[in-house]
């Protein structure tokens, strides 16, 4: 158990970050409790993690052959990373971090699915631009409904405080789905745990760090979310949600703040306003380079480190 | 079907058409009362209707304190409660002037003239009707039962014809022989007749912005 502490930690602080992109902008603006939205959110990560979540691990899991030993470096090295890189204020993915230090283990081992690396690198460019487009279908095909619903003010009300609640859960569902690879992948790699264990304990880590450290972040980062009309919110939540549903199918798990950005984006082109700054999206392409290469050379570091040897008399 | 989760919600809804009926209850006894004041002048029958439309006044006003407290309760939306808060703060603003109106003629113990008697009275009808449609309205905006933007044409129409009469009854104060103080008197009291009708029309605006702001 002591061996899977990163991923735990990597779980925990993924559903203490990531449930704000589902629940942000209704716990903030008040229209769901916190609990309310905290036990949903931690219920359905680990449905869909326990349901879907086995395509990402696999990917993950297939990129470098893992001993025992790698497997925990690889997930201690990721968890580094992210705190790290949190702590000096830099944008951090953990689904980026985790392949990062894959790449570095790969790099030790001589031994990289390239193929699969490949898979993995066209999905992270195609994450912001596919929270674009599924951000313009869903708002389209939402306006459409809803005008044509033509609903009072209460009605309308009611209907996307549902809706919100809804698209939040289906949101925390394709969260543990797409990303509880990134949890436990690595042990799986390494034949310490089976697919159903890794899921379940990857999806009850992600589920713990939402019901422990996500109210503030939910507060915090809901906030940016709400200061967009609050149908375009519930139309990036879905886009979201649909999105990195997409990718849990595909089986490589994303950045679930990418996609949001790629919605925001995506809702801004239909309203013909600039929603997102020159700013967040260059963070986006730094992220994507500066997280695998420091994951990489902790990874690296923490191999060479656990590698020495105190030999008495030289 | 899931209404039952939110009663807070249903509550406000009902609340605000208990203050739609005590408007209403305003308007009427303000009507009265002016009746009165024009066939009779002021006496017994008066002071009871002017009180009468401050007791339904007042009614509306806590009405409105209550679903001020409920919102703030975390009840809808951000957007919606704003919306509800602003709409009620415009039409509220409306009874007020009819509190005014009748405590204007009471504490000054106005008297109106005849010569402008008939155009006053025609001036408080249309006001009126503006301020039925401003309810209709209001409805609408909550069950969807009227076009609201044919009703914005209508107040503004209603409001046009309220701001025509106001100048022709101004004119005829000023033409006439009166004592220049009541001459003040009565243009104070006819301005805020029609600021009936430019507060219904403001109110009416708004509601039309709140539901279009609701399209997608």
């Amino acid at each position: 158990m002591i061996s899977l502490l990163g991923g735990i930690f990597l779980g925990w602080s993924l559903g203490a970050n990531d449930a704000a992109n589902v629940f942000g902008s209704a716990v903030s603006s008040k229209m769901v409790k916190f609990w309310t939205a905290a036990v949903l959110a931690a219920s359905f990560v680990l449905i869909g993690a326990l349901m879907e979540g086995q395509a990402g691990i696999e990917t993950l899991q297939g990129l470098t052959r893992f001993t025992y030993h790698q497997a925990v470096i690889a997930s201690i090295a990721a968890a580094f990373t992210v705190t790290i890189m949190t702590l000096i204020g830099l944008p951090v993915s953990t689904s980026q971090a985790v392949v990062g230090a894959i790449l570095g283990v790969g790099i030790l081992n001589r031994q990289l699915n390239i193929a699969g690396l490949g898979k993995v690198l066209i999905c992270w460019v195609g994450t912001p631009f596919g929270g674009i487009i599924i951000g313009i279908i869903v708002y389209k095909l939402l306006a459409a409904i809803a005008n044509r619903m033509n609903l009072n003010l209460f009605q309308a009300d009611l209907m996307l405080r549902l809706c919100l609640i809804a698209a939040g859960s289906y949101g925390a569902y394709a969260l543990g789905a797409n990303n509880v690879a990134n949890v436990t992948a690595v042990f799986v790699g390494a034949g310490m745990l089976d697919v159903f264990s890794a899921t379940l304990i990857g999806g009850m880590s992600i589920g713990l760090g939402i019901l422990t450290f996500s109210r503030k972040v939910m507060e915090t980062v809901g906030k940016k979310l709400v200061t967009l009309d609050p149908f375009s919110a519930l139309v990036v939540i879905l886009a979201e949600a649909i999105t990195v549903h997409i990718y849990a199918l595909v089986g490589v798990p994303v950045s679930t703040s990418q996609v949001v950005i790629g919605a925001v984006l995506g809702v801004g082109i239909i309203k013909g306003v600039n929603t997102i700054q020159r700013r967040t999206l260059v963070n986006i392409f730094l992220t994507w380079v500066i997280t695998p290469l420091v994951a990489s050379i902790f990874a690296l570091s923490l191999d060479f480190a656990t590698h020495l040897r105190y030999i008495p008399g030289h | 079907m899931f209404e039952f989760l939110f009663k807070k919600e249903q509550k406000v809804q009902e609340l605000i058409f208990t203050y739609l009926d005590n408007l209403k209850m305003t308007q009427d006894h303000f009507e009265k009362a002016m009746d009165c004041l024009f066939d009779f002048g002021l006496g017994e029958n008066c002071d009871f209707l002017i009180t009468q439309t401050h007791k339904f006044e007042s009614r509306a006003d806590d009405t409105r304190y209550e679903i001020i407290e409920m919102m703030y309760s975390k009840v809808l939306i951000p957007e919606s409660r704003g919306d509800i808060l602003k709409l009620l703060e415009s039409i509220d603003v409306i009874p007020n002037h009819f509190e005014t109106l009748l405590f204007m003629i009471q504490g000054q113990k106005l008297r109106v003239p005849d010569f402008i008697t008939p155009d006053l009275r025609q001036l408080m009808k249309v006001s009126l009707e503006c301020c039925d449609l401003v309810i209709k309205q209001v409805e609408a905006l909550f069950k969807k039962t009227e076009d609201i933007k044919a009703l914005v044409f209508t107040i503004d129409s209603h409001e046009s014809r309220c701001d025509h009469i106001e100048r022709e009854i101004v004119r005829k104060i000023f033409d006439s022989e009166l004592d220049p103080f009541q001459k003040l008197q009565l243009k104070e009291l006819v301005i805020h007749m029609g600021e009936i009708s430019d507060q219904a029309d403001r109110v009416s605006r708004s509601i039309y912005i709140f539901s279009i702001k609701r399209r997608v």
